[in-house]
């Protein structure tokens, strides 16, 4: 009986549903490569973190289908800037031209210690949420779902720990379900917080497969990275940040002893 | 024998209509206070929810000072007391973790006090005691109405929204990011609504009880976050039954009562879920 009155206020919030999330029900259009301007522009960004300014005057532009990291050092101000791009910090002045933000086509990862690893979910259920535009706040999920969680399972290595809490998993495997998640996401602005920090070397490796697989599909991937041989590696553009943009190009010609040593004088 | 123990854990609640309400007001509580519980614990706000059951008060105070002992204004003065505090704690939420702490506490003690001073200036030291540890056998028929009317719509908003909040509770940059929010309001919502319906019941002081210690005690025996919710419910009854048994037969107030069995069943939870850890802490000393 109780069951059946749910079943039936389900259905008429439905509509009440569509409002308050919109943007759910029309995600599908963005599924496949994101063609759409999917670039961000920042343009005159200061924050106030107190007294104290965590950026300053920053202004720029992150192209469409470009791989950026953003090096500098402690108290540089990177994670702020993330925080702004995502919508998640307001800054005091200047704005943010991001036009796949308001579409919820961008995915922003934090740093690991955000993350509550005491939680009782587990990796499936985790990664399950990067189908959240599949059934939204209140349908239920197709059971076709599976197949796609599993294969991003196996993208990543995790098909064994489906079912495990990710209090019993390491930081490497932790990060590789939030990838994961990111895989079904499919967002065409990716932000990751210092993905690589703390975890092992075969899942840097994995995580920077999953990166070339994006930035081949035309996603804008964004990436604060602490190892400067990795940024040479792997990224082909560069932001070189100390409150203010120091340098920030082609990785080549920006990531100069020169630029370095600025960023430190100037952090 | 059969007779004694009719007696003993039926016969209070058949001659008495007193023990009845307050009976099925505690169940009525107790279930809604499971999975809000649940979820005040997985989002590491226990200390949060304590604020809010004090937050209760002055405005409850208030509102028995101006209209006596009725309901509708106590309810409606905690209510808006509530509220209040609520959002200057999520005005607090915004500075950093460490004065979060000390924020949360400032908001305890102060309307703590406040609620005190109030109702000792304008009443009696009864009605002292009457609003920190409540009064569950004083509980009528229109107070059990109003706790009914909370515990469904409770029941009822968690069950619809119940994927959105457990996300938030989770994570809520994610909920965020794909389009969903008024999750934290929503919850928020619900706990200060269940806060103020315990407060005649459990007191400023204990309201909080019967939603974090039957959530806690769950929490040792599942990792499963329904069952937890469902187990948090039944222990919160278990102990609304017992409690309100040992205060009649042994004399006791109820409320503390009641609180005193939740307790006690997180206490045993947690032995025997760590019975394992003790034991070895026994056997090879201190080192985990």
């Amino acid at each position: 009986m109780l069951a059946a009155v749910i079943t039936s206020s389900r259905a008429a919030l439905d509509s009440a549903a569509r409002t308050m999330f919109r943007r759910n029900f029309n995600g599908d259009q963005l599924m496949g490569s994101p063609v759409a301007d999917n670039g961000i522009e920042v343009r005159e960004i200061s924050v106030r973190h107190g007294r104290r300014l965590a950026l300053e005057g920053v202004s720029g532009r992150f192209e469409p289908g470009s791989l950026t990291a953003i090096v500098g050092p402690n108290g540089a101000g990177k994670s702020t800037l993330l925080n702004v791009l995502a919508g998640l910090t307001r800054p005091y002045r200047g704005e943010v031209v991001c036009s796949a933000r308001a579409r919820h086509g961008l995915a922003y990862l934090p740093q690991q210690t955000e993350i509550d690893r005491d939680y009782p979910v587990t990796v499936g259920e985790i990664v399950g949420l990067g189908l959240w535009r599949n059934f939204g706040a209140f349908r239920t999920p197709a059971p076709a779902l599976a197949d796609r969680i599993a294969e991003a399972l196996g993208a990543v290595g995790l098909t064994d720990l489906i079912d495990r809490r990710i209090a019993e998993l390491s930081v490497g495997q932790v990060r590789r379900a939030f990838f994961a998640r990111l895989l079904l996401l499919d967002a065409e602005v990716l932000l990751l917080d210092e993905p690589f920090a703390a975890v092992d070397a075969g899942t840097v490796d994995v995580l920077l497969a999953l990166l070339a697989r994006w930035h081949a599909q035309r996603r804008t991937v964004i990436a604060v990275v602490h190892d400067l041989d990795q940024a040479r590696a792997h990224f082909p553009s560069t932001l070189i940040l100390a409150r203010t943009p120091v340098a920030w190009g082609e990785t080549g010609s920006v990531l100069t002893d020169r630029n370095l040593a600025k960023a430190l004088s100037t952090a | 024998m059969s007779l004694s123990l009719y007696a003993l854990l039926i016969g209070p609640f058949e001659g008495f209509s007193f023990m009845r309400i307050a009976l099925v007001a505690c169940l009525a509580l107790a279930l809604a206070n499971g999975p809000l519980g649940i979820l005040l614990l997985l989002r590491r706000m226990a200390l949060d929810g304590d604020v809010l059951s004090h937050a209760v008060m002055p405005g409850a105070a208030l509102g028995f000072v101006y209209a006596g002992h009725s309901l509708l204004a106590l309810s409606a003065g905690g209510l808006a007391s509530g509220v209040l505090v609520a959002g200057l704690t999520g005005l607090l939420g915004r500075t950093k973790p460490a004065r979060h702490d000390a924020g949360l506490v400032a908001f305890y003690l102060v309307t703590l006090a406040l609620g005190v001073t109030l109702v000792a200036f304008f009443g009696s030291n009864v009605d002292t005691v009457r609003v920190l540890f409540g009064t569950v056998l004083a509980i009528d028929v229109r107070a059990l109405l109003q706790i009914a009317i909370v515990s469904t719509l409770t029941m009822v908003v968690l069950a619809l929204f119940y994927r959105p909040m457990a996300v938030d509770s989770f994570d809520p940059v994610f909920l965020r990011m794909v389009g969903g929010h008024g999750m934290r309001g929503l919850f928020a919502a619900l706990v200060l609504l269940n806060l103020v319906v315990s407060f005649q019941a459990f007191g400023t002081l204990l309201a909080i009880g019967p939603m974090l210690l039957p959530a806690a005690a769950a929490r040792c025996w599942t990792h499963r976050p329904g069952i937890m919710m469902v187990l948090a419910s039944g222990f919160g009854m278990l102990s609304s039954y017992a409690g309100l048994l040992l205060s009649y037969h042994r004399n006791l107030p109820s409320g503390p009562a009641i609180v005193i069995v939740a307790g006690a069943i997180y206490g045993v939870s947690l032995l025997i879920s760590n019975i394992g850890n003790f034991a070895q802490i026994i056997i090879k000393g201190n080192d985990p």
